[in-house]
């Protein structure tokens, strides 16, 4: 089988390019003072120490953190019942609902972000839905529950659908074979049907968790000019601030910090499978 | 219990799906409307269309989104999915170490992967444009294909490959018989997760993107600062296209199924012809783009004029008719601020034409980036006011054309705020606790510790760090206790809509504000303030030195100046222009913030200090950062 083994090789030198190349791009930048050039090349870690002795600076990457985990666990809590509903549901349905779901995702993210500015401005249609509702006049745009719904709207379909596709993997005379050995619905779910689900869980939050740090035009259009989460940060320092140094590091630092969580999740995972390989 | 649980189920279900598509119903709607607001549907009108298809910018953007989520969707398929089958065959170490790297733009966050694009692309000298952008978008889609198609790959029986060729099949043939057709699911989700990937980019896109060349998510985020129903219009073309192709595919999911169930390989025909009729429809529109300006022979045909330019700062007609008179195409590349705009230009972009304000055109000078003009050919120079040549920027104009001109001042609401108060106070009016939660301030770093420096009695263009860091306190000060709403263009259509009693403005918006709103008033503080001038200039690179110069040459004449200062609000440098305009029955008659204070002896001009730069720079990212961790 030599022959297929090679098929990979071009692809190989294209990922070290492209994709290992970039990253030690950044980290080279994060260390040195001047930018790209080779000939004033001079280590230094002064970027790394500027952001660990401001607590602003810190403050700004705790809250993008949170904010984050609140965009999973909402999604995580609306989308693994919904991905349950259409795997229980008949073929037909079932893939009408993943259309449903699927097209908005085909639709631009900032276009449909864009469209949330009317639906939560002053006089727009949601502040009267919740004025009829006796909820008076609340302000909605440009403010941190405007970020959440905004992040949730674009991410949820990712976890919804990873969830869903777990669920729809699984053999479903595994079921039976539970009912058939006496489990309670309760039981079959907690023992056979969520740790089978649970890569699709963890797809879903990495797929929901890490655009939701590192996202700055959410924040910037719902969030308004003054929200600033960690992705606003960056691109300010690499746009605006022209300082790619202390930009590069603070990508090191955010992306290291994704590693870490990411490494813990999957940890979780490989204990729930007792230690296997998903098959 | 089943059936409750169904019921839950269904809510459940039935509200996401409202949540989901609530926006898209509401954008649809709306780009029906006749009026520009986001929230009061006044009547049915297609003017926001006719907008779009007059726009080249839209058209080009939608078309670049379509082509660069086809060509990367192909490209990425193919690669990914042979890449996967060969690393099923590889050893153990490979397959890990791929897997593992391949991970990177899936488990880093989004602009990690974009800034080490754009570092990339940098740092070989690539020039960033359309191709980068499809680079990028392979290099961010393969990893999504591989992950999608290696489950099925590996689920395959090892001998199935084997079995094939002993019964003669060529690797070719076992490849294309045997193994493919098993993986369709896998390939066929990947392909839709690629093309999602890529028709939803922003921030990869945003960050590789060069020579103006913009995508819907782009478009959307430079233009969405002002009200602009248009992109409503956009968006709606965008559904449609959508869901034609969803309908040609005739429910993917159903067809996947069935695939799975038959396990034969002729069924992938629909797709193909789905993603025909998307070719065919996008090339249209390319060949519209492209080719449709061909016609008779004009002094610049087929050239192409590129323009850096900030914002909502040009009349709608100006493009379109200096294609017209010279057959150029003009390509429009807008910025946020000056800054933005020198790190691309010091990083090598090319542009035609350059828009930045006073100071920032001294550096330009200084590092050698701008080349002299030949004032020969800028022979409507002759119409430009004297106040704003020969300034201290560019003594002699040698290589600057001013394009428009102004001061900065506080926009005040006349029913809320006294003119009295503004007096008494001048900038420290942003300190005064009755406006707590009522004020806008303006992101620009220059601008805003201007303000500052004024505020305290400093000159603008100190260098004593002190004094800087004394405004940076004022500025501490205002955002721990003031809740302001730290903006930039939005402002405009804020105020003209009478959000808040104050904010910080330029004068040119002041004037385009106050004509929409009576009650809104301009104030310039005696404490002084930054008279700037804004000046068209051809970088040291630019590739159409001559066209530049017709173009710059044609804005200063009457009809182009009129035009554009019309437009836009902003104090036209063609004396005759701003004259009419201010005048009787002009559009900006009697509005003083169109007639920009000169002369007064506390007003001052910035002059560029690259170290005081730094520190205003550093200071500003921190009064953002402080602003928004009190919320």
């Amino acid at each position: 089988m030599k022959k297929f083994s090679q098929l990979a090789i071009p692809y190989i030198v294209w990922m070290v390019l492209m994709l290992v190349l970039p990253v030690a791009l950044i980290a080279m930048y994060s260390v040195t003072t001047h930018g790209n050039s080779i000939i004033s090349f001079s280590f230094t870690l002064e970027h790394y120490k500027k952001f660990f002795t401001d607590s602003d600076f810190l403050l700004v990457l705790g809250r993008s953190l949170m904010i984050a985990l609140k965009t999973t666990i909402i999604c995580l809590l609306l989308g693994y019942p919904a991905a349950y509903f259409i795997a229980r549901s008949s073929e037909k349905v079932q893939n009408l609902l993943i259309m449903a779901i699927t097209i908005p995702t085909w639709i631009n993210m900032l276009v449909r972000t864009y469209a949330w500015i009317g639906l939560l401005s002053d006089g727009g249609i949601v502040q009267q839905i919740l004025k009829l509702l006796g909820l008076g006049e609340v302000e909605l745009l440009y403010t941190e529950g405007a970020v959440l719904l905004g992040m949730v709207y674009n991410f949820i379909p990712f976890m919804i659908l990873q969830i869903n596709s777990a669920l729809c993997k699984m053999d479903a005379s595994l079921l039976e074979a539970a009912a058939d050995l006496g489990a309670s619905k309760a039981e079959t779910f907690k023992k056979v049907t969520f740790p089978l689900s649970l890569p699709g869980v963890i797809n879903g939050i990495t797929l929901v968790f890490l655009p939701a740090v590192s996202s700055f035009f959410i924040p910037k259009l719902l969030g308004g000019g003054q929200y600033f989460l960690i992705g606003n940060l960056i691109e300010n320092q690499f746009i605006t601030a022209g300082e790619w140094n202390f930009g590069s590091a603070i990508s090191m630092i955010m992306a290291a910090s994704m590693m870490l969580m990411m490494m813990l999740v999957k940890k979780i995972e490989v204990r729930n499978n007792g230690g296997k390989e998903e098959v | 219990m089943k059936q409750d649980k169904r019921m839950f189920g269904k809510i459940l279900m039935g509200l996401l799906i409202v949540f989901f598509y609530a926006p898209i119903i509401y954008m649809i709607v709306f780009s029906f409307n006749e009026g520009k607001s986001l929230t009061h549907f006044s009547g049915f009108s297609l003017k926001w269309y006719q907008h779009m298809l007059e726009s080249r910018d839209m058209m080009e953007s939608l078309y670049t989104t379509f082509s660069i989520a086809i060509l990367s969707t192909l490209i990425s398929t193919v690669v990914g999915t042979i890449t996967a089958i060969g690393l099923s065959k590889s050893k153990k170490v490979v397959r890990d170490v791929v897997e593992q790297v391949n991970n990177l733009p899936i488990m880093n966050p989004e602009i990690v992967t974009a800034i080490g694009f754009m570092l990339f692309f940098i740092t070989f000298r690539v020039e960033k444009g359309y191709i980068t952008m499809l680079l990028a978008h392979i290099a961010f889609c393969i990893p999504y294909v591989i992950l999608s198609v290696m489950p099925k790959v590996r689920s395959l029986d090892p001998n199935l490959a084997d079995a094939a060729m002993d019964l003669g099949a060529t690797p070719m043939q076992a490849l294309i018989k045997v193994i493919v057709p098993q993986i369709t699911p896998g390939i066929v989700s990947g392909a839709l997760i690629a093309f999602t990937m890529s028709v939803d980019d922003f921030i990869i896109s945003y960050f590789v993107t060069g020579q103006g060349v913009k995508n819907l998510s782009i478009m959307v985020y430079t233009m969405s600062k002002r009200v602009n129903p248009s992109i409503n219009a956009v968006s709606t073309l965008v559904v449609a296209i959508i869901t034609v192709a969803l309908l040609a595919i005739n429910l993917i999911p159903a067809f996947v199924a069935k695939q799975q169930e038959k396990g034969r390989g002729n069924g992938s025909k629909p797709l193909l012809f789905a993603v025909a009729g998307v070719l065919v429809v996008i090339s249209t529109i390319g060949f519209a783009l492209h080719g449709g300006l061909k016609g008779s022979e004009k002094p610049y045909q087929g050239q192409t004029l590129r323009i850096y330019s900030p914002g909502e700062y040009m009349g709608e007609n100006i493009i379109p008719a200096f294609e017209e008179m010279t057959g150029a195409r003009v390509v429009l590349e807008l910025f946020d601020s000056n800054e933005q705009m020198y790190i691309k230009v010091a990083n090598g972009e090319s542009y035609d034409i350059l828009i930045p304000s006073d100071y920032m055109i001294e550096r330009l000078i200084q590092e050698e980036l701008l080349q002299k003009l030949d004032q020969s050919q800028i022979i409507n120079m002759d119409f430009i006011n004297e106040e704003v040549k020969n300034l201290s920027y560019d003594p002699g104009n040698e290589y600057s054309v001013p394009y428009f001109w102004g001061s900065v001042g506080i926009i005040y609401d006349t029913t809320k705020v006294t003119r009295e108060e503004l007096e008494k106070d001048g900038y420290n009016i942003f300190l005064n606790p009755k406006y707590k939660g009522d004020i806008y301030l303006y992101d620009s770093e220059r601008d805003s510790f201007m303000m500052a420096l004024k505020a305290l009695g400093y000159s603008m263009n100190t260098e004593k760090e002190e004094e800087l860091q004394k405004a940076y306190e004022w500025f501490e000060t205002c955002v721990t206790t003031m809740e302001p709403e730290i903006v930039t263009d939005e402002i405009i259509d804020n105020m003209a809509q009478g959000r808040k009693a104050l904010g910080i403005v330029y004068s040119g918006d002041a004037a385009y504000i106050m004509s929409e709103n009576e009650d809104m008033g301009y104030f310039e503080p005696l404490e002084g303030t930054n008279n700037w001038c804004d000046a068209m200039v051809i970088p040291a690179n630019a590739e159409n030195v001559e066209l530049a110069q017709e173009f710059m040459n044609y804005l200063c004449s009457y009809e182009a100046a009129y035009d554009n200062s019309d437009f836009v609000g902003y104090t036209s440098p063609n004396e005759e222009v701003m004259d009419d305009l201010y005048g009787e029955g002009g559009t900006y008659e009697g509005i003083n913030a169109y007639i920009p204070r000169s002369g007064y002896e506390m007003d001052e001009s910035f002059v560029f200090n690259e170290r005081t730069r730094k520190i205003i720079s550093n200071l500003w990212s921190k009064v953002k950062i402080v602003a928004s961790n009190v919320n």
